[in-house]
C-alpha cells in the first residue's frame, strides 16, 4: 500500500436541531420552487383558456351564440355585418375528411410494412423520410401547395385526376377481382374450381375495367377552375398528417406481443392474414390515436390552408367538391385578424376568439381521448404507461 | 380460399405496403426536388451584366471599370435597338393621326415591355423605383421578358360558350413591313451580347438586406429575425421545460393526483393549434402584460417559447429518465447530496439527450409562422438590432415566404426570391434536425461505452 | 444462543462503559424495513466488528440487499419504503432526526451490484467524490492512493482520461472500490459485487476484500455461499426478510444453530 494522504475533515454526524429544521426547511423550499416552476409550465394551458375565453365572451354577448354556428353568411365587414362561421366549421371539416381519407390507408399500410415486412436495415433507411417530412416547416408545405400544385391543378386538372383514378383504381379493382373470384366461386359450386374461379376472374376484371375507364373518363374531363381549393389542401394536410400517423401506429403495431403473432403463424396464418385479423385488432386502440393525433394536426394547420385552400367562405355546391374553394378556421383567423386587430373591441376582432374557442376544445378533447386510448391501451398489454 | 390464392393475397399485402412507403418518399421527393433546385438557382444563377451594374452602384461591389466596360459593350448591341426604335417614331410622325395613335400605343407597350428587359432608355428620366432603374438581371427572367417582349397575350373570346384562350401574337405581325420588324430578330439573336449573362454565386443573398420590396438584394433581415426569434423562445422555454422535466422526473410522486394534473395539462398544451398560440400571445403578452407596445421580438419569442416549452419538457424528461439509476445511486452513497447528484451526474449524462429535444424544439421554432403572425413578424423592414429586439417587430422567414408569395404585387417576378427563402428555412430547419440525429448518434455510441 | 446474540441484547452503552467488549462498528436492534405494507427485513440484531468481513447470506427476495442499503440510508430514496426500530452506527442511531444522512453516506461507502462507474474519466471518477466534499489534500494523490487500495492502480496508471466505460466490468467494479474508498469512509458496503462478473474477476475482487478489511469494515451482501465461506469472518444468514442467525463464519457453515440455515447451507432449499 502506498503512503498515507491527508484524510478528509469530518463534520460531525449529529446535526443540532436547528440545523436539521433549516436543511429541512430549505428542502421543502426547493421543492416548492421546483413544483411552482413545473405548475407555472402546467398553468399556461389554463391561462390559454382563460384568454381566449375572455376575449370570445364580448361577440356572444353581441351576437349571441345561433348566428354564429348555424348560418353560412360570413360578412365580417359588410353592412350589415354577418358573422355565420358554419361554412367555415364546414370547410375545415371538410380538408380535415379528405386529409384524413388520403393519409390514414397509406399511413396504417405503411407502418404495417415498417413494423412487420421491411428487414431492420430498410427500415432504418425509412426512418429518416418520416422524420424530415415530420420536420418540414407548415409555411414550406403551404409554399408547396401555392407555388407548385395549384398551377398544376388548374393547368392540367383533368389528366391529373383521370390518371390519379388508374393508378388507385387499377390495383385495386385487381385485387378486388381476385377475392370476389374465389368469394363467387365458392358459392356458385360449393367446390370451387379452378376453371369457374379463373372465368370468374376474367368477367370481373373487364367489368371493373369498364368502369374504371368510364369513371377516369368523367374525372379527366373535369376542368379544375382554381388550383387553390379542397382537394389540392387536402392533398397537402394528408402528406402533413403521415408522419405522425405512420409513427404512433408503428409504436402500435410494435408493442403488440410477440407471441400473439408467432401464435397466429403457427396456425397457419400468412403474414398478412396474421396482420389482418391479429395484429390490427390488437393494436386497435392505438391506430385510433394515431388517427386522432392526424386529425388534430390536420384541423390545426393554419398556413396550408391560408395559403392555398382559396379562402372562399362558402360550402361547395354540391358538398362534396373538393374542387371549389374553401375556407378554414384556421385561415380565417390568420387572414382576419390582420385587418381586425386596429379595431379591439368590435364583434370582428372578438369572432376570431371564437373561432380559436371552438379550435381550443376540439383539441382539448381529441387531446385527452387520445390520452385515454393510448394510456389504456397500454395498461392492457401490461405496460406501464 | 385455395393456398396460392392466399400466398397472392400475402404478396399484395406487402407490396400495397412497400407502395405506400414509396408514396411517402415521392412526396417528399417531390416537395424538396423544386425547393431545393430552384432555391439553388436564387443564389447560383446567370447573371446579367445588368446585375454586376447593380451591385457596383447599389452596393459598391465589383471592379467598377470592368463593369464599365461590359456595359460600353452591351450598349453598341443595344443602341441598334434604340435606333430602330427612334427611327420608327420618327417615322410615324408622317403617318395620319389614326394611325399615330394606333401604332403609338403598341408602340409604347413594346418599350415599356424593352424597359424591362434593358433598364430605362437613354434620355428617360432617372426613374423612382429601383426595379425600373435597370434592366433584367436574371437571364432565366430575361428569357421570359423576351418573350414578351415578342409576344403579346392575347385572349381569344372566338368561342362564346367556352372561357378565352391564352393566346400568343407576334408583335413582328403588328409591325410588318416598318422600320421596326428588324428588331425582333436582332433581337431573338443577340440577347446573350446585349446582356451577358455569366453564372454568379451571388452570397450576397444572404447577407444583404432587400432593396425594392425584394426585386433586388438578398434575405438578411428574414434570416436574422428567424435567428432572433428562435434563439429567444429557446432562451425561455429551456429553463423551465428542464426544471420541469427534474421536477416530473425526480421530485413528483406520480400517484400524486396534482402532478397527474400537471401532466394532463402539458399534454394539453402539446395539442393546441399553433395559430391559437398566436391569438394567444397577442392577447396575453401584448394586450394584457404589455411586454411591448404592439408585435416585438420579445412578443413573439415568448409566444414561440409557450408553444415549444411542452416538446422540451418531453424530450428533456426522456433523457433524465434514460439515465442509469444506478449513476444517481452511486453519487448519493458517495455523500452528495440529492440536488448535487441532480446537477452533477444525472444533468451531465442526460445532456445530450436534452440537446438533441433543444435542438428538435428550435427547428421547430424557427419554421413555426401562426403563432408570430400577429406577434412579431413585419413584411418589410430591414435588420433589428439586438437592442430593439425588446421593442421593435421583424421580418422572418416564415412570415415573409407567405408574404412575398400571396400579398406581394409582382409574386410571378420575384418566384427566385420566394424558393430562395423557402430553401434557406428548410435547410435551417433540416440542419438543426439533421444535427440532432448526429447527437442522438453519439448518445448510443457512448451509451455502448466507446 | 451463541455467545453474540446474548451480547446483542445488552445496550451499546453497556457493553461500551463495561469496556470488555469493543464497541461494535454497526449494528441493528429489531430493526424493521417496510416497503408500503410490506414487511422486508423483520426485526434484524445483529452487531457488525470493526475491521471484519462480514457476510449476508439467503435466498434471492430475503430482503439482504434491503438490509445493506438500510445501513447507509440508501432506502431514503425508495419511495414509500420506512424503517423502523434501531440502526446504529458508532453506537449513534442513524435514523435518528439528528443525523446528517448525507455525511453517513461519506463515511459509510457503498458498491453496487453491477459496476456502475460515472460516463466520465477514470481519474474525474475518483477525483469526483473528493472535489464535491471539499478536499483539501492533494487530489492526485489521494486519486493514486485509492486506485492502488483498490489494486487498479497498476492497470491503468497510464489512461486516467480514457472513460471509465471503457474498462472491463472486474475492472469497472475495482475502479467502483477505488471511488467508495477516495471518500475514505470506515465501513464498505458491498451488494453481490461480483454477480456480474467472471470468475477471475471474481477472485481478483475477493482477494482485494481480503486486504481492505485491514482498514475498513466491510460488509457483503451475496448469494453465493463459498464465497461467504472464503471472504468472511462472520455470517449473517436471513430468510424472508428474517435475520435467522449470525454468528462466525466457521461455526455457521459447520455447525449452525438454527434448522433453517442448515437446510440452506446444504441446498435443501435457496
Amino acid at each position: 500500500m502506498s503512503t498515507e494522504v491527508t484524510p478528509f475533515k469530518r463534520r460531525s454526524l449529529t446535526i443540532s436541531r436547528s440545523a436539521s429544521t433549516r436543511m429541512r426547511i430549505s428542502g421543502l423550499f426547493g421543492h416548492g420552487l421546483l413544483l411552482l416552476i413545473t405548475s407555472s409550465s402546467a398553468l399556461l394551458i389554463i391561462f390559454i383558456f382563460y384568454y381566449i375565453i375572455r376575449e370570445a365572451l364580448p361577440f356572444f354577448k353581441i351576437r349571441g351564440f345561433v348566428e354564429f354556428f348555424t348560418q353560412n353568411a360570413w360578412h365580417p365587414v359588410g353592412n350589415p355585418e354577418e358573422f355565420g362561421a358554419l361554412a367555415i366549421f364546414f370547410g375545415s371539416g371538410m380538408v380535415t375528411l379528405g386529409s384524413i381519407i388520403f393519409a390514414v390507408p397509406i399511413g396504417v399500410v405503411a407502418a404495417a410494412c415498417l413494423s412487420d415486412i421491411l428487414p431492420f436495415s430498410l427500415r432504418q433507411l425509412t426512418k429518416p423520410i418520416i422524420e424530415i417530412l415530420a420536420a418540414i416547416p407548415s409555411v414550406a408545405f403551404g409554399f408547396f401547395a401555392l407555388v407548385v400544385l395549384a398551377p398544376l391543378m388548374q393547368n392540367h386538372g383533368g389528366l391529373i385526376l383521370g390518371g390519379s383514378v388508374w393508378v388507385v383504381g387499377l390495383p385495386l379493382l385487381f385485387l378486388a377481382s381476385w377475392i370476389g373470384a374465389e368469394f363467387l366461386a365458392t358459392r356458385i359450386d360449393g367446390k370451387n374450381l379452378p376453371t369457374t374461379r379463373w372465368t370468374l376472374r376474367l368477367v370481373l376484371s373487364v367489368g371493373g375495367l369498364l368502369a374504371l375507364w368510364y369513371v377516369a373518363g368523367i374525372f379527366g374531363q373535369m376542368r379544375v377552375t382554381s388550383g387553390t381549393n379542397a382537394l389540392n389542401v387536402s392533398l397537402v394536410l394528408g402528406i402533413m398528417a403521415l408522419p405522425t400517423i405512420v409513427s404512433v401506429s408503428e409504436d402500435a403495431l410494435q408493442s403488440v406481443r410477440r407471441e400473439l403473432r408467432e401464435g397466429a403463424y403457427a396456425l397457419g396464418a400468412t403474414r398478412a392474414e396474421t396482420m389482418m385479423w391479429v395484429v390490427f385488432p390488437a393494436a386497435r386502440s392505438g391506430i385510433t390515436a394515431a388517427i386522432i393525433l392526424g386529425v388534430m394536426r390536420a384541423i390545426g394547420e393554419t398556413m396550408v390552408v391560408w395559403m392555398a385552400a382559396g379562402g372562399a367562405e362558402q360550402i361547395p355546391t354540391p358538398w362534396y367538391n373538393f374542387l371549389e374553394p374553401v375556407s378554414t378556421l384556421t385561415a380565417t383567423i390568420a387572414g382576419e385578424m390582420g385587418e381586425a386587430d386596429h379595431v379591439t373591441g368590435s364583434a370582428r376582432y372578438h369572432v376570431l376568439f371564437c373561432m380559436a374557442l371552438v379550435l381550443l376544445t376540439i383539441s382539448f378533447v381529441f387531446n385527452f381521448i387520445s390520452d385515454r386510448i393510448i394510456g389504456k391501451g397500454g395498461l392492457a398489454k401490461g405496460k406501464s404507461a | 380460399m385455395n393456398l396460392a390464392s392466399r400466398r397472392m393475397m400475402d404478396r399484395s399485402f406487402t407490396v400495397l405496403g412497400i407502395l405506400s412507403i414509396l408514396v411517402m418518399a415521392g412526396a417528399l421527393l417531390c416537395l424538396l426536388g423544386p425547393i431545393v433546385i430552384r432555391g439553388v438557382n436564387a443564389f447560383v444563377f446567370r447573371a446579367t451584366v445588368e446585375h454586376r451594374q447593380m451591385l457596383a452602384e447599389k452596393y459598391g461591389v465589383g471592379d467598377r471599370e470592368a463593369v464599365k466596360r461590359e456595359l460600353a459593350q452591351a450598349e453598341q448591341h443595344r443602341t441598334k435597338i434604340y435606333r430602330m426604335i427612334s427611327a420608327y417614331e420618327a417615322s410615324l410622325e408622317d403617318e395620319s393621326y389614326a394611325m399615330r395613335r394606333e401604332m403609338g400605343g403598341e408602340l409604347d407597350e413594346l418599350k415599356d415591355r424593352l424597359r424591362d428587359l434593358l433598364g430605362p432608355f437613354p434620355g428617360d428620366p432617372d426613374p423612382i423605383l429601383m426595379r425600373e432603374q435597370y434592366g433584367e438581371t436574371r437571364w432565366d427572367r430575361a428569357l421570359v421578358v423576351k418573350d414578351e417582349v415578342i409576344f403579346r397575350e392575347e385572349y381569344d373570346y372566338s368561342d362564346p360558350s367556352a372561357m378565352g384562350v391564352l393566346v400568343h401574337v407576334p408583335r413582328a405581325d403588328t409591325f410588318e413591313g416598318t422600320s421596326l420588324a428588324p428588331l425582333f430578330p436582332y433581337l431573338e439573336n443577340h440577347l446573350s451580347d446585349i446582356l451577358r449573362p455569366r453564372w454568379t454565386f451571388y452570397w450576397r443573398f444572404f447577407t444583404t438586406e432587400s432593396y425594392d420590396a425584394h426585386f433586388f438584394g438578398g434575405i438578411w433581415p428574414e434570416i436574422l429575425g428567424t435567428f432572433y426569434l428562435t434563439v429567444g423562445a429557446i432562451l425561455f422555454a429551456v429553463p423551465f421545460g428542464v426544471i420541469s422535466a427534474i421536477y416530473l422526473v425526480e421530485y413528483a410522486n406520480p400517484k400524486n393526483p396534482l402532478v397527474a394534473l400537471i401532466r394532463t395539462c402539458i399534454s394539453t398544451l402539446a395539442g393546441v393549434p399553433s395559430i391559437v398560440f398566436g391569438l394567444f400571445g397577442l392577447a396575453f403578452f401584448i394586450n394584457e402584460l404589455h411586454v411591448s407596445e404592439s408585435k416585438s421580438v420579445l412578443a413573439g419569442s415568448l409566444t414561440l417559447a409557450v408553444l415549444i416549452l411542452p416538446l422540451v419538457i418531453r424530450a428533456a424528461e426522456e433523457a433524465i429518465r434514460a439515465v442509469p439509476k444506478t449513476y444517481k445511486e452511486a453519487a448519493l452513497s458517495l455523500g452528495a447530496g440529492r440536488w448535487r447528484t441532480i446537477c452533477t451526474v444525472i444533468l451531465p449524462a442526460a445532456m445530450p439527450g436534452v440537446l438533441t429535444g433543444i435542438v428538435i424544439s428550435m427547428g421547430r421554432a424557427a419554421g413555426e409562422t401562426a403563432p408570430i403572425i400577429f406577434t412579431a413578424a413585419v413584411s418589410a423592414g430591414g435588420v433589428v438590432a439586438l437592442g430593439e429586439t425588446l421593442s421593435q417587430p421583424t421580418p422572418a422567414l416564415p412570415w415573409n415566404i407567405y408574404n412575398i408569395c400571396s400579398e406581394h404585387e409582382a409574386v410571378n417576378e420575384i418566384r427566385h426570391v420566394q424558393y430562395g427563402m423557402v430553401f434557406t428555412l428548410v435547410f435551417l430547419v433540416l440542419l438543426l434536425n439533421s444535427t440532432a440525429i448526429w447527437l442522438r448518434a453519439r448518445i448510443a455510441k457512448r451509451l455502448r461505452g466507446a | 444462543m451463541t455467545e453474540t446474540m446474548v451480547n446483542l441484547s445488552t445496550s451499546d452503552t453497556l457493553a461500551d462503559s463495561a469496556g470488555v467488549k469493543i464497541q461494535p462498528h454497526v449494528s441493528c436492534h429489531d430493526f424493521s424495513v417496510f416497503y408500503g405494507d410490506f414487511e422486508a427485513v423483520k426485526k434484524a440484531r445483529m452487531e457488525v466488528e470493526r475491521n471484519r468481513v462480514t457476510a449476508i447470506i439467503g435466498p434471492s427476495g430475503c430482503g439482504k440487499s434491503t438490509l445493506l442499503r438500510a445501513m447507509n440510508r440508501m432506502n431514503d430514496f425508495v419511495p414509500g419504503a420506512r424503517a423502523k426500530g434501531k440502526m446504529c452506527y458508532r453506537g449513534q442511531n442513524i435514523y435518528s432526526s439528528d443525523c446528517d444522512p448525507v455525511e453517513l453516506r461519506r463515511r459509510i461507502g457503498m458498491v453496487f451490484q453491477k459496476p456502475n462507474p460515472f460516463p466520465k474519466s477514470i481519474y474525474r471518477n475518483v477525483a469526483w467524490a473528493p472535489k464535491l466534499n471539499g478536499y483539501r489534500g492533494n487530489i492526485d494523490d489521494l486519486v493514486e492512493h485509492s486506485l492502488r487500495q483498490a489494486a487498479l492502480w497498476e492497470e491503468v496508471k497510464n489512461e486516467l482520461d480514457k472513460s471509465a466505460l471503457a474498462l472491463s466490468g472486474g475492472q469497472q467494479q475495482r475502479l467502483c472500490i477505488a471511488r467508495a474508498v477516495a471518500m475514505q469512509p470506515e465501513v464498505l458496503l458491498m451488494d453481490e459485487p461480483c454477480s456480474a462478473l467472471d470468475p477471475i474477476a471474481t477472485s481478483r475482487i475477493e482477494d482485494l476484500i481480503h486486504e481492505l478489511k485491514t482498514r475498513y469494515t466491510v460488509i457483503l451482501v451475496t448469494h453465493n455461499m463459498q464465497q461467504a465461506a472464503r471472504v468472511s469472518d462472520f455470517t449473517a444468514f436471513m430468510y424472508m426478510g428474517e435475520l435467522v442467525e449470525f454468528g462466525e463464519t466457521d461455526l455457521i457453515f459447520t455447525s449452525p444453530k438454527q434448522e433453517r440455515t442448515q437446510d440452506y447451507i446444504t441446498g435443501r432449499f435457496g
